[in-house]
């Protein structure tokens, strides 16, 4: 399942090749953004029936801002999605994220302390789910996974919590 | 109580009691959370009692009452549902709780430190705290309370000697401490010395920030009391009409800043009187604290980072502190460890002195002999901009707008980029390797100076950051999170960024040793 064994004399991080994300993983970061701008509409449509006077002001405005508002992040999230990558190797997990900030994290696996799954409503109508890592430093989980399958979740977590019972840490000191 | 250790040797643990001076221990215990704690969630009915209650004298000495009565209390029943037992499977017992009944278990291989403290109402008869610092867990913290000083030491030994065995068993990287190591090392500091980290420290800042949600109280307070009199006093004795307001609020914010020195230095005292570090066998153990001696032993090897640092007012001194971080739970974590006195602390070091305990840990680190990597010029020439230029942009347009001096701007932009250029050349780091253990020190600082250092294999994970122009000039930021705290290298080259962290990584994939 995960074939990525180049690791073993030195870990070039900058030679991993990322897997993308699910096929619906977009869908899922498009229906999430959808979630805010629906209430943020519905605040708008109030503002209209309580104040019409400055809403006459500020339609205008809000014609123009609110969709390009919405194409932008509707590109922005295309984008953002095609940037990230998960790569599990034989002793790590690594993250490419980030748009602007191009962020590639990797956590190496002897030092997770605890994994979680998470599914939310939309995640679970579109069988994907929530992978966090933690180690035993920062506030919050070092290693977020999103857009993930279920399945794919589900199997990165039996093979972190399989690693170094297998004798996977020994082989890697062998060949030191 | 005797210094024997009772271990029950089959299935029934022996329970034991703590002496009855220990209920001393917990009224003092709940008394201190009923304040921190407690009396932030009153605040609502406190300020309904401040603005609707009338006959508040009255009222307040019941409250008072019910309050102490109820701590007494529940200190009792705490204490007598307080019992502990050390179990044949190295494991310390503890069974606590009022309402809620609460079984703790923590295996001695999860001990961390074993700390001593003597509070000053146990001095007398000669009892103590012996505090179990849980690995990685501030939450996890056991306190045998009102022990004899013998028996906390003959816990600590048989801890430390069980520990000790288990390193042995499992690995033999730590055999290699050199003879040197058993010769004991101490360093003193004067509570003249203390004082001044009084000065240095932002002690009554915090201070200041927990007495926040009365500050409206405290303001109103003093506007009617000091200030009112101190008017009347300048106007009066001194025949200032005009300026005695002003005079007056002067007068007071010199007060309030004199009081906040005193209160710094006063808690710098209570932390640290009488201070005491002594290193043998790769382990601290710290003395120190006038209300309670607080005895903190700690192992080199659960340390997972050494800062040493310098800021303005430890510049103007010539003084130095030096930190000890060990794991923690991060961020808030790392907070909370601190004020668990986890953390060793060694305050107002000289430079000699901090040569001489850098001599102790790490005896290749001079950081005026190391030959930092700076970061690239990129970083000044993209900070200049947002943090000099920008700001100054703005700062012009207000003096326009204001009809103000422009020269305000050109102050701005002079102050703006002196700043940024110190910080810019503050970055630095140095990859060191010394008896096979590889070692990273990162530099920072804008006015003051701080030094991170710690062995590659304890990172916990690592990144790298870039946009699109630092791809472009092959250009990376390198963030390595730690179990206390983190490196960041902002800004060089790509290559030594990968290097960096494929180093890093190796070192951790490849290294048997603990981490924590």
């Amino acid at each position: 399942m995960f074939s990525n064994p180049q690791l073993i004399q030195f870990p070039q991080h900058e030679a991993i090749r990322f897997n993308p994300l699910a096929d619906r993983a977009l869908m899922h970061v498009q229906l999430n953004w959808l979630m805010f701008y629906l209430p943020l509409i519905g605040v708008l449509g109030a503002f209209y029936y309580i104040n019409s006077d400055l809403w006459g002001h500020l339609k205008p405005y809000l014609l123009v801002i609110t969709p390009v508002l919405i194409i932008t992040s509707l590109f922005y999230n295309v984008l953002n999605v095609r940037l990230q990558g998960v790569a599990v190797r034989a002793h790590d997990i690594a993250l490419k994220k980030g748009v602007i900030w191009q962020k590639v994290t990797i956590l190496p696996l002897a030092r997770v302390q605890h994994i979680e799954i998470h599914r939310g409503p939309l995640e679970r109508k579109l069988g994907l789910a929530s992978l966090k890592l933690y180690s035993a430093g920062g506030m919050s989980a070092d290693l977020q996974l999103t857009g993930l399958t279920h399945t794919h979740c589900k199997e990165i977590r039996q093979f972190v919590q399989n690693y170094g019972i297998d004798g996977s840490k020994e082989q890697a000191i062998n060949h030191d | 109580m005797t210094s024997d250790i009772h271990t029950h040797q089959n299935s029934q643990p022996v329970w034991q009691k703590v002496s009855p001076w220990a209920l001393v221990y917990f009224v003092v215990h709940f008394s201190v959370r009923f304040v921190k704690d407690g009396l932030l969630n009153l605040l609502p009915m406190l300020v309904v009692f401040v603005t609707q209650v009338e006959n508040k004298l009255f009222w307040g000495q019941i409250a008072a009452l019910v309050a102490v009565c109820g701590l007494v209390l529940y200190s009792l029943l705490y204490y007598l549902n307080f019992k502990y037992s050390i179990s044949d499977d190295n494991e310390i017992l503890l069974n606590k709780g009022v309402l809620q009944k609460e079984r703790l278990t923590l295996k001695f291989s999860r001990v961390q430190n074993v700390n001593i403290a003597t509070p000053f109402y146990f001095t007398p008869v000669n009892l103590v705290n012996c505090i179990f610092d849980a690995a990685g867990s501030t939450a996890q913290e056991v306190v045998l309370p009102g022990v004899t000083n013998e028996y906390a030491q003959a816990m600590r030994k048989q801890i430390f000697t069980y520990k000790e065995k288990q390193q042995i068993a499992t690995s033999d990287i730590s055999d290699d401490t050199n003879d040197d190591d058993y010769d004991e090392k101490s360093l003193l500091i004067s509570n003249k010395e203390i004082a001044k980290f009084g000065l240095m420290s932002n002690m009554a800042i915090l201070a200041f920030a927990a007495a926040a949600p009365f500050i409206n109280a405290t303001i109103n307070f003093l506007e009617k009391q000091l200030i009112a009199n101190l008017e009347g006093f300048y106007k009066q004795e001194l025949g200032l009409i005009t300026t005695a307001a002003a005079f007056a609020v002067a007068t007071l914010v010199v007060m309030l800043f004199l009081m906040a020195i005193l209160l710094s230095v006063a808690m710098a005292l209570a932390r640290f009187y009488n201070f005491e570090v002594y290193f043998k066998d790769a382990k601290f153990k710290r003395i120190s604290g006038l209300l309670e001696r607080h005895q903190l032993t700690m192992s080199l090897d659960k340390v997972q980072s050494i800062v040493i640092k310098q800021n303005i007012m430890s510049r103007l001194l010539k003084r130095y502190t030096l930190q000890c971080l060990q794991a923690s739970s991060g961020g808030w974590g790392a907070n909370a460890a601190k004020k668990n006195k986890q953390t060793l602390v060694l305050p107002v070091l000289t430079k000699p002195q901090v040569n001489s305990v850098c001599q102790w840990v790490y005896p290749w680190f001079d950081s005026e002999k190391l030959i930092f990597k700076g970061a690239h010029r990129a970083l000044l020439y993209k900070n200049l901009a947002f943090f000099a230029a920008l700001p100054s942009v703005v700062i012009f347009g207000l003096c326009i707008a204001l009809e103000l001096t422009t020269l305000i701007s050109v102050g701005g932009v002079i102050v703006l980029s002196g700043l940024v250029t110190l910080s810019y050349q503050g970055y630095g780091y140095y990859l060191h390797q010394d008896q096979g253990r590889h070692y990273l020190v990162i530099r920072k600082g804008m006015i003051g100076v701080q030094y991170r250092v710690f062995e590659l294999y304890k990172a916990q994970s690592a990144h790298s950051i870039s946009t699109y122009f630092m791809r472009k000039s092959s250009l990376s930021s390198v963030h390595i999170q730690l179990a206390s705290g983190f490196a960041f290298m902002p800004y060089i080259k790509t290559p030594d960024a990968n290097y960096l962290i494929d180093f890093t990584l190796y070192q951790v994939e490849s290294d048997t040793r603990s981490w924590m």
